[in-house]
């Protein structure tokens, strides 16, 4: 996302060109109310989808358009369904996995990016930014062929290497404003009361970034369960990902358990993000939306 | 101790500084580049190679991959999708701006609020937020229903199963992406500009064309790419909310490497598909790289 430039900028400059007029209800202060009810039409059909699932995850009826009563009946199908649950299974596993590499990778990537002199730096940080330009249709393409290429057969450990691969980026564009934000002189002031360089790492640094490495991780882990395009792409035949399910599911048709395990994957993500937007807080810093912009 | 050999230390440190770093970053690097660099070399690579019988993939130079994208059926196909992706940006950008701009300017102490409202729904699961759109647009959804009510529809009217659903389901799969650079933008804009517009009696509509927008036109540059990127390459629209004559590139690729098992015609598509978007992207970079020559100056 770095490389798209989006004005937000550095954080510094912000406080700089927002005047304090802006508190002051100037001329360009007036509710429009025109810009309101556009505003909030786009925020009515934004939510629509959601609570139409959530509303017929309910539904005692079939029919994905009439409500029939409240009723409990597509969870309880769902708890039933083996097949689901296992699938379940699949995606957490893929998820805590995909978290753990990549965070290790990315936070070490995000250091070295950082803090590198040597000509590597660029060339590293370009090869960074390719997921994030390259559409997920292509880099499941390209995951499959190269497993296939290489004779492994494809299977959730394929989904777990290819799901690490892109979630590197990510860990990466969150956490290396923040290694940037650092200021240095207090690794060298560590290292001047006798810690080696890597003790100053492991140490100062890493304790420092811990509140951003915990929001990446969920973060990751929240957009790797969701994920649908990579694991299409890499997964085998055992038991498939949640959201392999999904998509082959609904792709015939309606299928009303699919409202019910929609509706706990919405619960759960809208959960993960809270937790993402709040690990800062925790740590009484300023945390919020500049986690998930990686700003 | 350390005190007592200082100039050792610092030499040590100079040396072994850079070395730390870079090991660093090695580990992420070499990943990256053999999962990922490698594999979009592959799929060149076989963009212009053949497979055996049993679909596994040969390598050699075969054109026949690259020559059938000149097969009047795919180029339908790529200029459809171009025109599903460039309708969605531009709907986006319309959509976008009101939004972006009512919350940066007029929302307050809620502003943060109502951008994390829009940011959340976002990371829930793209599939599941598809299919509750494609039941909203249904034939009997609320959406055609409330249009069947105030006269603007009638019964045959259908969103599903035609190309507007198609862009309906791209937008708002991505529209995000368009708020996001846009409100930065706009919140970083002065407001005092806008306030010199309308002292020298700039109507709000004039203000907005000859101020906010020449002032944020970054922001927009940035969504129109970040929109136009996922457009392009998604395939899950195309398929629950168009029928089968409104494919899109990405369902090509898809049924190249499922259904067809033709993998060399679906890499030689992947790498049109990447081809398209280099030459959008690399139109961006030449845009804002001019922007900054001008601001400098």
């Amino acid at each position: 996302m770095t490389l798209l430039k989006l004005p937000s900028a550095t954080a510094a400059s912000r406080p700089a060109l927002r005047p304090r007029a802006r508190g002051r209800r100037g001329r360009a202060g007036r509710k429009p109310r025109v810009l309101v009810a556009v505003t909030a039409l786009f925020f009515a059909l934004l939510y629509l989808p959601i609570a139409v699932v959530t509303l017929f995850s309910f539904n005692s009826k079939k029919s994905p358009t009439v409500f029939g009563g409240f009723s409990l009946r597509w969870y309880r199908a769902f708890v039933h369904d083996d097949v689901l649950i296992s699938s379940l299974g699949t995606s957490l596993r893929i998820s805590l996995v995909a978290m753990a590499g990549s965070v290790v990778l990315g936070v070490a990537l995000a250091l070295g990016l950082v803090r590198c002199r040597t000509r590597l730096g660029p060339l590293a940080g370009l090869i960074m930014l390719v997921p994030l330009i390259t559409p997920e249709i292509v880099t499941g393409v390209a995951s499959m062929l190269l497993f296939k290429g290489l004779g492994v057969d494809l299977s959730t450990g394929t989904v777990m290497l290819a799901e690490i691969t892109f979630s590197i980026s990510y860990v990466t564009v969150i956490l290396r404003s923040r290694v940037a934000a650092l200021n240095p002189e207090v690794e060298e002031a560590a290292m001047d009361l006798g810690a080696t360089r890597w003790q100053a790492v492991r140490l100062v640094t890493l304790p420092a970034l811990l509140p951003a490495v915990l929001a990446s991780a969920v973060l990751i882990f929240a957009l790797v369960f969701d994920d649908f395009v990579l694991a299409y792409f890499t997964t085998g035949v055992d038991p498939q990902p949640l959201s392999v399910r999904i998509y082959s599911a609904i792709r015939f048709g309606v299928q009303p358990t699919i409202n019910a395990v929609g509706t706990l994957m919405l619960v759960g993500s809208v959960c993960l993000i809270a937790l993402a937007l709040f690990i800062p807080r925790l740590f009484g810093r300023r945390g919020g939306l500049d986690i998930l912009s990686g700003e | 101790m350390a005190l007592l050999r200082p100039s050792s230390r610092t030499r040590r440190r100079g040396a072994d500084g850079d070395r730390i770093w870079t090991w660093l970053m090695l580990p992420g690097t070499l990943w990256m580049t053999g999962f990922l660099i490698a594999s979009l070399a592959l799929v060149a690579v076989l963009a212009v190679g053949t497979t055996d019988d049993l679909g596994n993939p040969r390598f050699g130079f075969d054109l026949s991959g690259v020559r059938a994208l000149a097969d009047p059926a795919y180029t339908e196909v790529l200029a459809r999708s171009l025109g599903y992706a460039l309708l969605t940006c531009a709907i986006c950008l319309l959509i976008a701006y009101p939004v972006a701009y009512t919350i940066a300017l007029h929302g307050g102490r809620y502003k943060h609020a109502l951008i994390a409202a829009i940011v959340v729904p976002f990371f829930a699961n793209y599939l599941v937020r598809m299919y509750g759109w494609s039941v909203v647009l249904s034939d009997d959804g609320p959406v055609l229903r409330a249009l069947r009510a105030v006269g603007l529809a009638d019964a045959n009217t259908k969103i599903l199963n035609t190309g507007v659903g198609v862009v309906a389901g791209l937008v708002y799969g991505f529209v995000v992406f368009m708020i996001i650079p846009l409100y930065a933008a706009l919140e970083r804009l002065d407001v005092s500009l806008i306030e010199a517009g309308r002292d020298l009696y700039g109507g709000p509509v004039r203000t907005f064309f000859f101020v906010t927008l020449p002032a944020t036109r970054q922001g927009a540059a940035a969504g129109l790419v970040l929109v136009f990127l996922p457009s392009m390459g998604d395939f899950v629209s195309a398929q629950l909310m168009g029928g089968p004559d409104q494919i899109m590139i990405g369902n090509l690729i898809q049924d190249k490497f499922f259904q067809g098992q033709n993998w060399p015609l679906g890499s030689a598509l992947t790498m049109l598909l990447m081809l398209v978007l280099l030459v959008g992207m690399l139109g961006y970079l030449r845009r804002t790289r001019k922007d900054e020559a001008e601001a400098r100056r």
